[in-house]
């Protein structure tokens, strides 16, 4: 029984060495991060494109798309909040000032050999800034990117296509935002729970308007 | 973790090993001894993770150099955690971040020790300890899936007053309690949070040998 003090005390010890606190404890809510270019004057902008789609972000070597249904209500959410910033939907890109895309990190296998830190850049079908036009023949964030990539999580960006006249042909991410969380198994609860992270983005991002 | 759980392992396994050749010979192991403990901790004079806990444990041994004063080492280990309710942080003047946290804060002090005991050969042996060594420790915020940690190092003073009880004196199986303050340099930062200096007060309830 006297040899069994010494080995409950090793088995003590090796069970109860760090705690690792209760995860469960933290709630639903994403986990939401916004970060923007301090010199831009949102004030000056006036129309936005969005393109009717989210790009998913798998591990397939092929872009697939939210649309219809799976993103109605993600990018309803968006244009909402960007009305209620005094922005107006544009019917073209080419017409707009604005361009705001939307991802979503689906899986996080394929960008293993993507080192660098704007890695969602290299993913096939991204929005490039060919996307927005023949004009952009690349981007930059004027500000420190400081994303960490993980699964179900949405990206979010704002550019700036109003300068088309200098030799620059750099699109600036004027806005950026990254929403994160685990994934409930209730498709309408996984809904409230986006909405909600995409209000809390704008409600964070009190410059983001026209006034 | 795997470090620790090997010194943790090592510490033990050594001072059972100091103990069993004893066995029979009281007298050839008065001047070592061994402590350990289970201990109870709580943060003092930040708020960063200041919940108490139990989550922590205490290992030591001595040599007594004098019939009243030994000289030894010492290791610990504890971990606090508090829950930080959802709130908007401006980590920047121009990015914030909205969420819940779990803050956690883990220690691991270790060193020299000397200590002094009182009385010698009784049922009750009170004492006082001065340790004094190094501290690594690691800070810890939990949100969602994510661990953003800041692991630092410092230098840790403790001292600690406590009686050790031998129901039968001349068998060193017994009670050990003990109550200490403990003080580290740590400096560390995670998100907008900054600590400068740990103060730990807490105590101790465990067996000596």
């Amino acid at each position: 029984m006297k040899k069994l003090i010494p080995i409950l005390f090793v088995v003590a010890a090796i069970t109860a060495c760090q705690k690792e606190p209760s995860l469960s404890e933290l709630d639903d809510d994403y986990v939401v991060f916004t970060d923007y270019d301090k010199s831009a004057s949102f004030g000056d902008y006036l129309t936005y494109y969005m393109p009717d789609s989210v790009l998913l972000i798998t591990d397939s070597e092929k872009a697939t798309y939210w649309t219809n249904d799976e993103a109605d209500y993600i990018l309803e959410t968006f244009a909402e909040n960007m009305a209620a910033r005094g922005f107006m939907p544009a019917d073209s890109k080419e017409d707009a000032d604005l361009g705001l895309q939307v991802s979503y990190v689906e899986d996080v296998r394929y960008f293993i050999n993507y080192p660098n830190n704007n890695w969602w850049w290299g993913y096939p079908g991204y929005w490039g800034p060919g996307y927005w036009g023949p004009y952009w023949s690349y981007w930059y964030y004027p500000y420190p990117v400081v994303y960490s990539y993980s699964v179900n999580s949405f990206l979010t960006e704002l550019v700036d296509l109003t300068d088309q006249t200098g030799t620059s042909k750099r699109l600036p991410v004027l806005w950026s935002s990254y929403m994160a969380g685990l994934q409930s198994s209730s498709p309408r609860v996984n809904q409230n729970l986006v909405i909600r992270a995409i209000d809390q983005a704008f409600v964070q991002s009190p410059y983001l308007t026209r006034q | 973790m795997k470090t620790i759980k090997q010194i943790s392992l090592w510490v033990v396994a050594a001072a059972f090993m100091a103990v069993v050749p004893t066995r029979g010979n009281a007298q050839a192991v008065s001047r070592t001894y061994f402590n350990v403990d289970w201990q109870f901790n709580a943060p003092m004079g930040d708020s960063y993770a200041d919940k108490a806990s139990g989550w922590g444990m205490n290992f030591e041994g001595g040599y007594y150099v004098m019939p009243q004063l030994a000289i030894g080492a010492y290791i610990a280990y504890h971990t606090n955690n508090k829950y930080i309710d959802r709130q908007t942080l401006a980590l920047s003047s121009s990015s914030a971040l909205t969420t819940d946290q779990q803050h956690s804060l883990f220690q691991l002090p270790f060193g020299a020790l000397a200590k002094y005991r009182f009385t010698t050969g009784g049922v009750f042996e009170p004492y006082m300890t001065v340790k004094m060594g190094a501290n690594y420790s690691r800070m810890s915020s939990y949100m969602q899936a994510w661990e953003l940690y800041h692991d630092t190092w410092g230098f840790a003073v403790s001292p600690e007053i406590g009686i050790s009880i031998f129901p039968s004196p001349n068998y060193r199986y017994g009670l050990h309690l003990a109550m200490y303050y403990n003080y580290t340099t740590n400096k560390s930062k995670v998100l907008t949070y900054e600590l400068d200096g740990r103060n730990n007060l807490g105590f101790r309830v465990g067996v000596s040998f």
